[in-house]
């Protein structure tokens, strides 16, 4: 995927590993439940899945990257803010191990999980 | 009862607090939740200071602020008695104002305090600890992996000190009371629990900023100022010292720092309040024994605070600055700072060669990623232009030499770097930036490199500089000390003064059949002639547009581009 130029070849980072990267940054990002599958139909029970390529998609296109994440969010936080919060962390968090700038997260909230309050 | 040796009537202790009677309803309740918000706004920037992470989320501090503001605005104008309804409200504008992460955990809080509330008219002993549990379980609830030594940390360590406290008193401004000191505690323990914390020399952000809401309701239950900044003692390395303001304020007009060893240990609300009168910007840091102080004091002032620090210790090392003198610098370095263009994977980057600040300023304006300085009689060596650009994430490289000696230089760091560089062979100032304009650095190497180099003979380049000896050239004689001409590098006359140089220049150019004259002034010349020269100038050529530069070129008085 992306690749710097060295004295002695080259260095490839492949999509997975980004999305691992974005995948713990975004499950330590307050509100978030978990991620979901971006292949399920909205409506279907959410799924939170546990391998990162599932619950994130990253593109590479020419020099730009950019990174969907599909969360589950915690019923009662706002919405937004969390998700801002995600992207935000997502973005910090796969820059600095790239050192690659990411061109675009995009935060799709799949669904909201209801705990229990009692 | 289900304890019967407790059974025993014990003496009502004696209220400390004049509000100690009253029971905390929904209106009491308004109060408390408003001083929180009034002693976490005094203390915002504190908060503020101890963001370690670099996310763009804004301000720890501020962001607690705004939730806890909306919190505020959702009851400001209720008359609601009933603490179960009101909490609601609160949590209510708490969710609604969310805002960063630590606004939207502390909007969560709120909403289990109020959610264990539902019922009740008061909050009392047992329904603040069960609240206080609640809040801390759907914080928790919020995320997958929390994190330790965060505010969620000092939640849960609030919780658990109520329901330790619970077997002692009922009285929910006692276990208010012991709440604060727990968080307190709390907070000074995250940096053990969070290594980033520890590295930074910092407390959390979020947790101190849960600790200034509860210690807000709490002075406001005693009685205390709620507007008025206490400095805290902090950790010396956390100490920022360094350009820590904007302007200057009256009063303000020496830094003094001092270090000392106090012989007893330090009252410090007194030391604070005896600082207080001697000057402002008071911050306070300790470590192994030593304690820091710094202030900003009145001229008159300036010993004060070594002489009180004297009395109460030892002295180690003190140091004054001027501060209208540290402020002068600061305006320069940021004045003197270049915004270069970032580079992106597979974009061309450029780096050009400029021999003054302000000629590498326009450069960086029109887009290079990196300058190297050289020039006449300072050519930069191959290595310092590979320097330059061998860190670029690109592989794609253009060098504008600028300079008919420093080409040679440029190709050869060429030759020297697995990247791909083009040198475009901008023999002056003038020519670089005309090529400049001509960069688009998401286009095809070789096409923009071929459009680049096309254009550098578009602009005429006029060069004014003093002769460092006497010679015959193209037919021109020149004494040393005269003031001579170049047209695009050829001499072209020699004058006694700077003016007549300039124009004669303008002349031989034919400048009235271009459009725009821009002159860079050098190092060596005033402002007040430059402008002169520019208004005698615009006299002469009225139909052209005149720009005058910072270029802060040596030996150059001007290089003049004619276009």
């Amino acid at each position: 995927m992306s690749n710097d130029n060295f004295q002695l070849g080259r260095i490839t980072v492949s999509p997975r590993a980004i999305a691992t990267i974005a995948y713990n940054a975004a499950r330590q990002s307050y509100g978030v439940v978990g991620l979901t599958s971006k292949n399920l139909v909205e409506g279907i029970t959410q799924v939170i899945v546990k391998d990162p390529t599932h619950g994130i998609e990253v593109k590479y296109d020419g020099d730009k990257i950019s990174i969907d994440i599909y969360v589950i969010i915690e019923y009662g936080t706002r919405i937004t803010s969390v998700a801002s919060s995600v992207n935000n962390t997502v973005k910090f968090h796969v820059e600095k191990a790239l050192g690659m700038p990411v061109e675009q997260v995009n935060v799709h909230v799949r669904g909201l999980r209801v705990s229990d309050m009692d | 009862m289900d304890a019967p040796e407790n059974e025993k009537p014990e003496p009502e202790p004696e209220p400390r607090y004049p509000m100690q009677k009253y029971p905390i309803d929904g209106q009491v309740f308004k109060s408390l939740v408003d001083a929180g918000l009034t002693w976490l706004r005094t203390n915002q920037q504190t908060v503020n200071s101890l963001n370690v992470f670099p996310v763009p989320d804004g301000d720890t501090g501020t962001n607690m602020v705004l939730t806890m503001q909306a919190a505020c605005e959702e009851i400001v104008n209720s008359p609601e008695h009933n603490i179960g309804r009101i909490s609601q409200k609160v949590a209510h504008g708490a969710l609604m104002g969310a805002r960063g992460n630590s606004g939207v955990i502390l909007s969560q809080l709120w909403r289990g305090f109020a959610h264990a509330l539902d019922n009740f008219e008061f909050l009392e002993g047992r329904s603040f600890v069960n609240a206080l549990h609640h809040g801390r379980n759907t914080a928790y609830r919020g995320v997958v992996r929390p994190v330790e030594g965060t505010i969620l940390t000092v939640a849960k360590d609030i919780a658990a000190e109520a329901e330790r406290s619970i077997v002692d008193t009922q009285d929910p401004y006692e276990l208010l009371e012991r709440i604060v000191s727990a968080a307190d505690k709390s907070v000074s323990r995250t940096p053990e629990l969070l290594s980033v914390l520890k590295d930074a020399g910092v407390v959390d952000a979020g947790g101190k900023g849960l600790f200034f809401i509860l210690e807000g309701m709490l002075r406001y239950v005693m009685g205390l100022p709620l507007d008025v900044n206490i400095a805290s003692i902090q950790p010396l390395s956390a100490m920022k010292l360094e350009n820590a303001f904007d302007s200057i304020e009256p009063g303000q007009d020496y830094e003094v720092v001092v270090d000392f060893h106090p012989h007893d240990e330090l009252n410090f609300p007194q030391f604070y309040e005896e600082l207080q009168q001697i000057g402002t910007s008071i911050q306070i840091g300790e470590g192994d024994g030593i304690y820091r102080m710094h202030i900003h004091v009145a001229s008159e002032n300036l010993y004060a605070p070594i002489e009180y620090s004297k009395s109460l210790g030892v002295v180690t090392k003190a140091a004054i600055e001027n501060l209208h003198a540290q402020m002068e610098q600061v305006d320069h370095d940021r004045s003197a700072t270049i915004q270069f263009t970032t580079i992106e994977p597979g974009q061309i980057a450029t780096v050009a060669v400029a021999p003054g600040l302000g000629i590498a300023r326009v450069f960086a304006s029109l887009g290079v990623s990196a300058i190297v300085e050289g020039g006449q009689t300072m050519n930069p060596s191959t290595q310092e232009i590979l320097n330059a650009f061998e860190n670029f994430p690109t592989d794609y490289v253009f060098i504008l030499p600028n300079n008919k000696n420093i080409i040679l230089a440029a190709q050869a760091a060429a030759q020297l770097t697995v990247k791909h560089v083009t040198v475009i062979p901008s023999r002056t100032i003038p020519q670089g930036m005309a090529a400049m304009l001509r960069l688009i650095p998401t286009g095809h190497p070789e096409e923009v490199a071929a459009d680049m180099n096309s254009v550098l003979n578009d602009v005429e380049t006029g060069e004014i500089t003093t002769a460092t000896r006497s010679v015959e050239i193209d037919g021109v004689n020149v004494t040393q000390g005269q003031i001579i001409s170049l047209l695009n590098g050829k001499l072209v006359l020699a004058a006694e003064d700077l003016s007549t140089a300039t124009l004669g220049l303008l002349e031989k150019a034919h400048a009235d059949q271009y459009e725009l004259i821009t002159l860079f002034y050098g190092l060596e010349v005033s402002r007040m002639e430059v402008d002169s020269i520019a208004d005698s100038i615009r006299k002469e050529y009225p139909r052209q547009e005149i720009e005058v530069q910072e270029g802060g070129q040596p030996h150059y008085q001007f290089i003049i581009s004619i276009e």
